[in-house]
């Protein structure tokens, strides 16, 4: 990859700034299981159990499972003799292999090894399992294991350059799927469709604009119509077979990828005919939408963001109706969980008192929702906190247009 | 033709012919690689290893070593009666190695790529009339 390439991310740069934070740390060896670290360390989509081994100094070895090994390694920065499959054979089980190699950077076997453990709310985080712990302890008898993810969450906290370029493109990459489901839907057309018919209608046009894949775990493009809009808290709504009907709001959140970047917009309309009522709570949602990215910036937390959005919500007589959490954590593939570091008061649940600086990127996600009312709204976008406020990565206009 | 003795130099000298005039570089794929099969627990109670190697086709080492044994790109490693299993057509390989009974160290994605290389080699060493 060339240097000039505006999506280049230095990845041997940060092996080696994760090599110094593990010295600082006195561990000898990191064990990286989680999908995150897979993915800041490898810039490979691993979806299978992976594994990467970083020892103290030099290259790290990555396991996968062998069926897609060659492809990780072909799209990977490591070469194929860095990246290994592992298989339920004799020595070529997971903990087998791994832990030979690791076991082969310690001397005489002893030493401390970092890996992932905690919890977290997203499935497929990758942290070591209960078994896999005890199985690798077992394997290492002279190796301490210490829960070492902390260095990988605050070395990938600041966003560099590529990484930011990458979601400026997966953004884009969502808008295009947005301009796709308005153009589908406007003139009556909405009529001709269901949740899962636009899910794919936006899939289409992001993969025409150059999207790997619809990212989200929560059921790829989440589209929500009518009833399933409004139901309380309800921020996750992969799409249904659900007939788009007039006189019901939409909601389209889309997931776009560009080389493990991720593009995440939510755009919500009113299919026609809209009441006053529908409008009513539609005003509301848009400004407090566009004052909340007014609001964000450096020196900001979640929780005084929070306090500050609520009282308006309050003043304006919808508090009611509001998720009072504006935010999720996000970064590359894998990351989209706890914003900032596991320092918060509930252990691997964002801090409320994370405090935002330069360089952080993080979705300001909003979800307002009214079921006795059948209506609610959602708005998500990726975006950069900035010297003095925050960039969106997405560009499609902040309305909720009445789509006749 | 006398039969001789599992591992013994006259099995290596006969098997390094058999591989020699068997198997072209062609069909070994022009392979540059080694290859170590490691038997624990030989009836004296040694450990000892068949080592190969090959440059670009071409047998250029096999021969029997004991401890300490060479570097080697691959290595197999077993106790001798399950290797004596699989010569006798009582096990086989593959069988060997996902239950556990063999155990393989190296790179296993090009393992799977040499799979049927090493079958190649191996089918023509079973072939050879032993006692174990």
């Amino acid at each position: 990859m060339m240097t000039n390439d505006p999506y280049f991310i230095d990845f041997p740069g940060r092996i080696k700034s994760i090599q110094r934070e593990m010295a600082a740390d006195g561990v000898d060896v990191y064990l990286g299981s989680r999908l995150r670290t897979l993915s800041w360390t490898t810039d490979a989509f691993c979806p299978w159990r992976t594994y990467i081994v970083i020892p103290a100094q030099g290259l790290p070895t990555v396991f996968t499972f062998v069926i897609d090994a060659a492809r990780v390694a072909d799209e990977s920065w490591l070469d194929f003799d860095h990246v290994l499959g592992f298989a339920p054979m004799g020595g070529q089980d997971q903990i087998t292999a791994v832990s030979d190699l690791i076991k082969s950077y310690l001397k005489d076997g002893k030493g401390v090894v970092g890996v992932e453990a905690g919890m977290s709310n997203y499935l497929p985080e990758g942290n070591l399992t209960h078994y896999e712990y005890e199985a690798f302890a077992a394997a290492m008898p002279g190796a301490k294991l210490v829960n070492a993810l902390d260095i990988v969450d605050r070395l990938s906290m600041i966003k560099d350059e590529g990484t930011i370029n990458r979601f400026r493109k997966a953004g884009l990459m969502a808008d295009a799927g947005h301009e796709a489901v308005l153009k589908a839907i406007k003139n009556g057309g909405f009529a001709k469709f269901t949740e899962t018919e636009i899910a794919g209608i936006a899939a289409m046009a992001m993969r025409e604009a150059g999207s790997t894949w619809e990212w989200s775990f929560t059921g790829g493009n989440e589209i929500a119509s009518g009833y399933r809009t409004g139901l309380m808290g309800g921020a996750c709504t992969p799409p249904t077979d659900r007939k788009l009907q007039a006189g019901e709001p939409l909601m389209v959140d889309l997931h776009s990828t560009y080389r493990l970047g991720l593009g995440d917009h939510t755009h919500n309309y009113l299919l026609a005919p809209a009441t006053e009522r529908q409008q009513w709570h539609a005003k509301n949602f848009v400004d407090l939408v566009a004052l909340c990215l007014k609001t964000y910036k450096p020196g900001i937390t979640p929780s005084t963001l929070a306090d500050e959005m609520m009282v308006f919500c309050e003043e304006r007589g919808f508090a009611e109706f509001m998720v009072p959490g504006f935010e999720h954590g996000i970064g590359m593939l894998g990351d989209e969980w706890r914003i900032g570091r596991n320092d918060g008061p509930f252990p691997y649940w964002t801090n409320p008192d994370h405090v935002y600086q330069k360089g952080e990127m993080l979705i300001c996600a909003i979800q307002y929702a009214c079921p006795e009312e059948n209506i609610g709204f959602r708005y998500e976008n990726a975006i950069l906190i900035t010297e003095d406020g925050c960039e969106t990565m997405s560009k499609f206009p902040l309305a909720i247009e009445v789509i006749e | 033709m006398p039969t001789i003795k599992y591992l013994s130099p006259e099995w290596t000298a006969e098997a390094e012919k058999r591989l020699r005039s068997q198997l072209t570089p062609d069909q070994m794929k022009n392979l540059t690689s080694s290859m170590l099969t490691v038997y624990n627990n030989c009836p004296d109670g040694k450990d000892r290893a068949l080592y190969y190697k090959l440059e670009n086709g071409v047998f250029t080492d096999i021969s029997i070593r004991e401890v300490p044994f060479p570097e080697a790109e691959f290595v197999i490693s077993g106790d001798y009666e399950t290797f004596a299993k699989i010569s006798r057509a009582e096990l086989g390989s593959r069988s060997a190695l996902m239950g556990g009974k063999l155990r393989l160290q190296g790179n296993m994605v090009k393992a799977l790529s040499l799979a049927s290389i090493v079958d190649r080699f191996n089918k023509i060493l079973s072939e050879i009339e032993c006692e174990y």
